[in-house]
């Protein structure tokens, strides 16, 4: 059953009941609970295609609580909670969206170890996963959007979920993140993609989360391999270029990133390394996307 | 006090502990909330190791095996990085440095202890003798280690007030060393002398250090827990005391016996009688009666009744989704009991005075470092 | 221990730690390996082996790359004289 079949009072209901509002997220399940009024709307219309996962064990248990500040007793806060404990300050009451997807991502970040969870961009065409690695100005979230719009199934714009043994790579298809001008970018290149409301003044700036195509989500428990890896850099007015990267430079960069590279060890080391050699690595300048398109089509035609 | 008296998610959870096969038939909703306690407790790598080696990992839902398994990696690395820290100071202070005793966590794992293969530390506890503390740390500091910033407050509070220096990191590493020249605050109402437990030391021939011997590690153990702690969410270390207790007596018949000479020597009957007695209360250790009034110093049966009553409550998690306000008041009385029992009036009341005040005021804390310090020593 | 182009990727179990080296940091490490050497020793099998003018500021270079080595505990000094 997916969250739209809920009316939006049953939806709303679910997320004050005790047992929560249980959604499927990829390979995990998280319990989320919250009163507050403004929250259920925006996350009613962006979750609309989530399977709801209300018999099976929940590993994840977060809140979104109202909170008074001593030192501000009449601006309304709200906290993230995940198993009653606060991660991270209160925050502004319209912050509320931003901070329930962003909690999430930690808790994931910070308790998963059975995947080796590389900070990238993946998304899948023809069977095999194109990953897009998080680096300095990459926009990895904004090409992602556009990407899955065209023929790409989304795995995550956050996370590579890898498993080790088989060398899977597993969606997890979140809400995702769009920050300041590419809010703007996004709107005019993909004019039919449902965004969340404009949140202002997060840590971030203005953040608005694209919904994840239904797709995309109906698909989130077929794993796929890997085949390409492609390190993006947004420049403007730069003319288009998809050249190879040296596999040691491409090694220091996924294992840097990746959430738990160190504590995973020589597991890690022999997964990158494994991964590493069996994909074409590049890296790609571009400026506009109808030309990184057609590049990243050539790259993954069949 | 039987399991009837505990709250329904603290049996649940003691079930676990003391007997992991049982878990496998229990439902799916009971799971969900075990995860979450063993996770507060900080026993995720425990309780993986426990069903691993009962082969059971593979016989229990699997997204809980799952994080079981990731708790277990995460604790796998943390004893990864304090043996390596260890090596590393080995190096740093090469042959002259004098007896260095290794304490607590990573001094379970050296001795084989078998239920530390899961356990969680983050921390290198080391024993030097005092006359060695200042070459020691200025060695370390010259080859790489710093302390954490320190506010002027925090660097009085650890000189003068505790039995250490200030925790040591190495600038390209994670692990905190923490230096100790005894094993109690020299202020506290229970002064222990540290050199009956350095003569006893055992000597690891590969590594050229020592651990406490066996009747003094489970000692030092019960000390830490019912003299050093306020036992919030310490089970973890009540385990230690089970595990410690049951691996030496099935090596040495008459350790318990040894174990109770020992205690009265050194007067230490208070905390061990504590220690034994909630090991048997919440994890039926096999203590028999008879050894139990032998030791010394036992408590009067109102101070019995007292901690009787808060001790689980603080030890055990609190259920995360339904907050007890009898298990907050047992911890805030505990945290004050360790509290009267470390520092003297004269210097306790001013201290959480300022704890206090930079509760209400945490921008004056000198920076986050600090504070992270001001949490560990509260 | 990988060899992209040139660059190698080592793993040290011990330290739980990955290690970026070119030809000259390997080469140090597998020459110590296969046996001890004196650091005049080890320059001069590292010079001949890349065919390099063995000088003060060589050497200089070498000895720097062992304490760095030392202090990451890849390689330890060792007592010639016992």
């Amino acid at each position: 059953m997916k969250v739209e079949q809920l009316s939006l009072e049953e939806f709303r209901a679910r997320l004050g009941s005790k047992n929560g509002l249980r959604i499927q997220f990829g390979p995990f399940v998280v319990r989320i609970q919250s009163f507050l009024p403004s929250l259920a709307n925006p996350l009613y219309r962006l979750y609309a295609f989530y399977t709801l996962a209300n018999d099976d064990i929940a590993e994840f248990h977060v809140q979104i609580v109202s909170k008074r500040s001593l030192r501000r007793p009449f601006t309304p806060f709200v906290q993230f909670l995940v198993d009653g404990q606060a991660p991270f300050p209160a925050a502004p009451v319209h912050h509320a969206l931003t901070m329930l997807e962003w909690g999430i991502n930690l808790a994931i970040a910070v308790r998963v170890n059975h995947f080796l969870l590389f900070h990238c961009a993946a998304v899948e065409r023809n069977g095999h996963v194109l990953l897009l690695p998080a680096w300095p100005g990459s926009g990895k979230t904004t090409l992602c959007a556009a990407l899955i719009h065209h023929g790409y199934r989304l795995f995550s714009d956050e996370f590579g979920l890898m498993h080790v043994q088989s060398g899977n790579f597993f969606p997890l298809p979140r809400l995702m993140p769009l920050k300041n001008q590419a809010i703007g970018a996004i709107r005019d290149f993909l004019p039919e993609v449902t965004l969340g409301p404009e949140i202002h003044g997060t840590l971030k700036g203005t953040v608005a989360h694209v919904r994840p195509p239904e797709a995309s989500i109906d698909r989130e428990d077929e794993p796929a391999i890997p085949r390409w890896i492609v390190f993006p850099k947004w420049t403007a007015h730069q003319p288009l270029q998809l050249e190879e990267m040296p596999r040691s430079e491409a090694f220091l960069l996924l294992a840097s990133n990746a959430f738990n590279y160190e504590v995973l060890g020589e597991v890690a080391f022999d997964a990158v390394t494994g991964l590493i050699q069996r994909c074409e690595c590049r890296k790609l300048v571009y400026s506009d996307f109808d030309s990184a398109l057609v590049a990243l089509n050539a790259l993954t035609d069949d | 006090m039987t399991d009837r008296r505990l709250n329904a998610h603290h049996q649940l959870l003691v079930r676990a502990l003391r007997d992991p096969p049982s878990l496998c038939n229990i439902s799916n909703q009971d799971w969900e909330l075990l995860l979450r306690l063993v996770r507060r407790a900080r026993l995720l790598g425990f309780l993986a190791v426990e069903l691993g080696n009962a082969g059971l990992l593979d016989k229990i839902p699997v997204r809980i095996a799952n994080h079981l398994r990731s708790g277990l990696i995460q604790a796998r690395k943390y004893q990864q990085l304090a043996r390596w820290e260890l090596d590393r100071v080995r190096w740093a202070l090469g042959e002259d440095r004098g007896p260095i005793i290794v304490l607590k966590g990573m001094a379970y794992l050296l001795a084989g202890l078998p239920h530390a293969a899961g356990r969680v530390f983050a921390d290198l506890d080391l024993l030097v003798l005092a006359e060695n503390l200042q070459p020691i740390e200025s060695t370390l500091l010259a080859k790489g280690w710093q302390h954490h910033e320190l506010s002027a407050y925090d660097e009085h509070y650890y000189r003068a007030w505790t039995h250490e220096i200030p925790a040591l990191i190495h600038r390209e590493r994670e692990t905190e060393v923490d230096i100790h020249h005894t094993l109690t605050s020299p202020i506290g109402r229970l002064q222990l002398e540290a050199a009956p437990f350095r003569e006893a030391a055992v000597r690891l021939p590969e590594l050229g250090i020592y651990v406490l011997s066996p009747p003094d590690m489970v000692l030092h153990c019960a000390v830490n827990l019912f003299q050093n702690n306020e036992l919030a969410d310490d089970m973890r270390h009540l385990l230690d005391l089970h595990g410690m207790l049951q691996h030496f007596s099935s090596d040495q018949p008459l350790f318990l016996d040894n174990l109770i000479t020992r205690a009265n020597q050194l007067r230490l009957g208070r905390p061990l009688f504590y220690g034994l007695y909630f090991c048997r209360l919440l994890l039926r250790t096999p203590v028999p009666n008879t050894l139990m009034t032998r030791l010394e110093q036992r408590p009067g049966w109102l101070a019995l009744k007292v901690m009787q009553l808060c001790v689980p409550l603080a030890l055990l998690p609190l259920h995360p989704d339904l907050p007890c306000r009898g298990a907050k008041l047992a911890r805030w009385w505990l945290y004050w009991r360790s509290h009267w029992l470390r520092m003297p009036l004269h210097v306790l009341v001013p201290h959480l005075a300022y704890k206090f005040y930079l509760s209400v005021f945490p921008s004056k804390a000198a920076n986050t470092a600090s504070s992270r310090v001001t949490a560990k020593t509260k | 221990m990988v060899d992209w182009d040139g660059e190698f990727t080592v793993f040290q179990p011990a330290a739980g730690k990955t290690h970026f080296l070119n030809e000259m940091g390997l080469q140090v490490l597998i020459l110590l390996d296969q046996s001890p050497a004196t650091l005049e020793r080890l320059c001069q099998l590292l010079a001949e082996h890349f065919s390099l003018l063995l000088d003060e500021s060589f050497m200089q270079q070498i000895q720097q790359t062992l304490h760095r080595f030392e202090a990451l505990g890849l390689v330890a000094y060792v007592n010639f004289s016992q």
